[in-house]
């Protein structure tokens, strides 16, 4: 499976170097924005007001990172013109990057709200399920770009579809929210802000299932976005 | 003579005879000879075949027999595969144990090529790092741990000291990595789990913090006490001395406690000080008036930038840094003496220095100097103020900018102490980032 793309096979010793560079620049600013959501969830409940503000400053690598990327995929694509599953992999960087970034953002809006929150008072949950949330959302994220680096299309699949469950958690939170704020008007601005934390990381959750369907073009070489998951299995599974 | 090729000649010689006899008996010498020659070349060839046969089949031992130099010949190659199987057990053992002891290590090893490509890992690894054996051979280490600290520890290429991250499978846990390069551009990654002094190391900090905290309230509350006492002159007669030492050592006291409480701040927040652009000309012409402020060690203050460059970083941070490092310096040197502020730009980077004409430092106390409450010399420092934290926050400062601390001393001439800033924390004047 993962043969058939011979990322490692090139004549040309110094292309095979820069496709693997940046698909590992990639990876790390991955791993640079998982940092973030970790840090946002952190911030969000241990009420830490410094850490969640401090996001903010690291958007700012992450940024950096995407044009850089961004500047070294159009300078590949410009003198090597790459073909077949090396084209793909730039195309599959070009969009990742994008929706990494986009991750970063949400996980930077999490962290605002976090510390207006932090400076109010606290429930009695203490955010906690919001927190089992996050964490489902930082595991799809994690799992996604695991997929990623391993070129598993068969993984990256079974994280686009987890997306579905975070989906149904985050409709869950809201009509709870809902009813907290119907008992007790005095807590809707408080209910308001965890809403939109939590509307973020069902944003972050549909960015992973993204990168997931970059993965399965990537590796497979058919595009699977707006197909519905029983395409995108039949894709996936077909080929073995 | 060697016995198998005594015996080759007797072949050969009974042959040889068997064509004579059929010469004298039947005539015909030459067609006796060439008989006799094609006799003794096929039976040459029969060997050839046989030998050929059973190297090609490989797995048998048992060598076919024969007789003369040919069977000796068998013979040699039998023993030659016995001892190479021999010799193969044992390295097959060897390696079977090997393999099979660094599985059983607690710890995850990781064998890497120069490519930071993973070749072998270990159960542990497999457990600690989420590693799937099969699947993640040939990947970059850096693909699949992408933690930034991790990530900064490759490239940056200094593997003295061991990183902690959490755990890329399982984040509750917390694993130290830890690079060894070895052979011709191998490296062995060792991963340990440190959650239990992880934890430890957490529960010191918040005591401290907390501790520092709470010794605050009380202090305050005895400074107002001694503020009221001291102006009261029923009792200056009496209490005076006491009372100024008194108040001497609640400051002492509360400066002790603010640079602890820095401290853990310094150690609580994110790994990474912030990318905002500071005006460090501007940060030591303060510096310089601060210092000339203090009332105490030389007039002769200098600064001197040659480069108007500025860091990308906290600007809080940083002045306390610097500032610690020139007080340090002003409180080391007489009054006759000098203080100069140097800030300039090499290739690798910027460099601050801080060079005074003090007492110095010896040279065996300059590897312990930035611990906690190292005193070089226990008589001296106490009059001099200093808490013993002032060079602990220098280094977790320039730590979090992703600088070094250089110290060069002589005692009796004076000390000078350079911060070494990296390209990626320098931003042009007034840039923005």
């Amino acid at each position: 499976m993962v043969d058939k793309l011979n990322l490692t096979h090139h004549i040309s010793q110094k292309f095979n170097e820069e496709l693997e560079d940046v698909r590992n620049r990639v990876l790390a600013m991955g791993g640079l924005v998982e940092q973030q959501i970790v840090d946002a969830l952190k911030a969000l409940t241990e009420g830490d007001s410094t850490l969640g503000r401090a996001i903010e400053q690291h958007d700012y690598k992450v940024n950096q990172m995407e044009i850089s990327i961004d500047e070294e995929c159009s300078r590949i694509l410009a003198r090597r013109q790459p073909a077949a599953s090396d084209l793909r992999l730039i195309l599959a960087i070009i969009k990742t990057i994008t929706d990494l970034e986009r991750i970063g953002d949400e996980a930077e809006k999490i962290g605002r709200f976090a510390a207006r929150l932090a400076e109010q008072e606290r429930p009695t949950s203490n955010y906690r399920e919001i927190e089992h949330l996050g964490n489902h959302v930082r595991t799809m994220l994690h799992d996604a770009l695991d997929a990623f680096a391993r070129l598993d299309a068969e993984a990256a699949f079974r994280v686009a579809k987890e997306d579905e469950r975070v989906d149904g958690e985050y409709d869950a939170l809201s009509r709870q929210s809902i009813t907290f704020m119907m008992e007790d008007p005095r807590t809707i601005r408080r209910v308001l802000d965890v809403m939109w934390s939590a509307r973020a990381l069902e944003r972050i959750g549909d960015h992973a299932k993204n990168i997931c369907e970059y993965t399965i073009y990537l590796v497979r070489g058919k595009d699977v976005r707006h197909t519905g998951f029983e395409a995108m299995e039949r894709e996936v599974l077909d080929r073995r | 003579m060697n016995p198998s090729w005594r015996q080759e000649a007797t072949v050969a010689s009974g042959l040889f005879v068997c064509a004579l006899a059929g010469w004298l008996l039947f005539h015909h010498l030459f067609a006796w000879l060439f008989a006799a020659c094609f006799v003794y070349l096929c039976w040459h060839l029969l060997n050839l075949y046989r030998l050929d046969a059973w190297l090609r089949r490989g797995r048998q031992l048992q060598t076919p027999a024969s007789l003369g130099v040919w069977g000796e010949l068998f013979n040699s190659f039998y023993r030659l595969r016995r001892r190479d199987r021999e010799r193969k057990r044992r390295i097959a053992y060897l390696l079977r144990e090997f393999r099979n002891s660094t599985s059983a290590m607690p710890d995850g090893v990781v064998v890497l090529d120069s490519l930071w490509e993973i070749i072998w890992f270990n159960d542990a690894a497999e457990r600690l790092l989420g590693l799937r054996p099969g699947q993640d051979l040939r990947r970059r280490i850096g693909n699949l741990i992408r933690h930034p600290d991790f990530v900064g520890y490759l490239r940056h290429g200094n593997f003295d000291e061991p990183v902690d991250i959490p755990a890329p499978a399982s984040p509750g846990v917390r694993i130290a990595l830890r690079i060894v390069p070895y052979g011709s551009d191998q490296r062995l990654l060792m991963a340990r789990d440190v959650t239990r002094l992880y934890r430890l190391e957490e529960m010191r900090r918040d005591f401290v913090a907390n501790a520092s905290h709470e010794l605050r309230s009380p202090l305050t509350v005895i400074g107002g006490y001694l503020d009221a006492m001291r102006t009261d002159s029923r009792l200056e007669q009496e209490w005076g001395v006491p009372l100024a030492e008194m108040e001497h050592q609640m400051q002492r006291m509360l400066a002790i406690i603010k640079d602890l409480l820095e401290l853990s701040r310094l150690e609580t927040e994110a790994r990474e000080a912030p990318f905002a652009p500071v005006d460090v000309p501007g940060l030591l012409q303060r510096i310089q008036r601060d210092a000339l402020a203090l009332g105490h060690g030389p007039r002769d203050v200098v600064v001197d930038v040659k480069d108007p460059i500025w860091v990308l970083g906290s600007e809080s941070e940083l002045f306390s840094a610097f500032s610690n490092l020139v007080f340090n310096a002003m409180r080391y040197t007489p009054d006759s003496g000098r203080v100069s502020l140097r800030w300039w730009v090499e290739e690798d980077g910027a460099r601050l220095s801080v060079t005074d004409t003090g007492v110095g430092i010896a040279p065996e106390h300059l590897p312990r100097l930035t611990e906690r409450f190292y005193r070089v010399d226990r008589s001296r420092n106490r009059d001099s103020g200093g808490t013993g934290l002032g060079l602990a926050i220098v280094k977790h400062v320039l730590q979090r900018h992703d600088a070094d601390l250089e110290v060069e001393s002589e005692p009796g001439k004076g000390s000078i102490f350079t911060c070494h800033f990296p390209m990626e924390r320098i931003a042009r004047e007034a840039r923005t980032a």
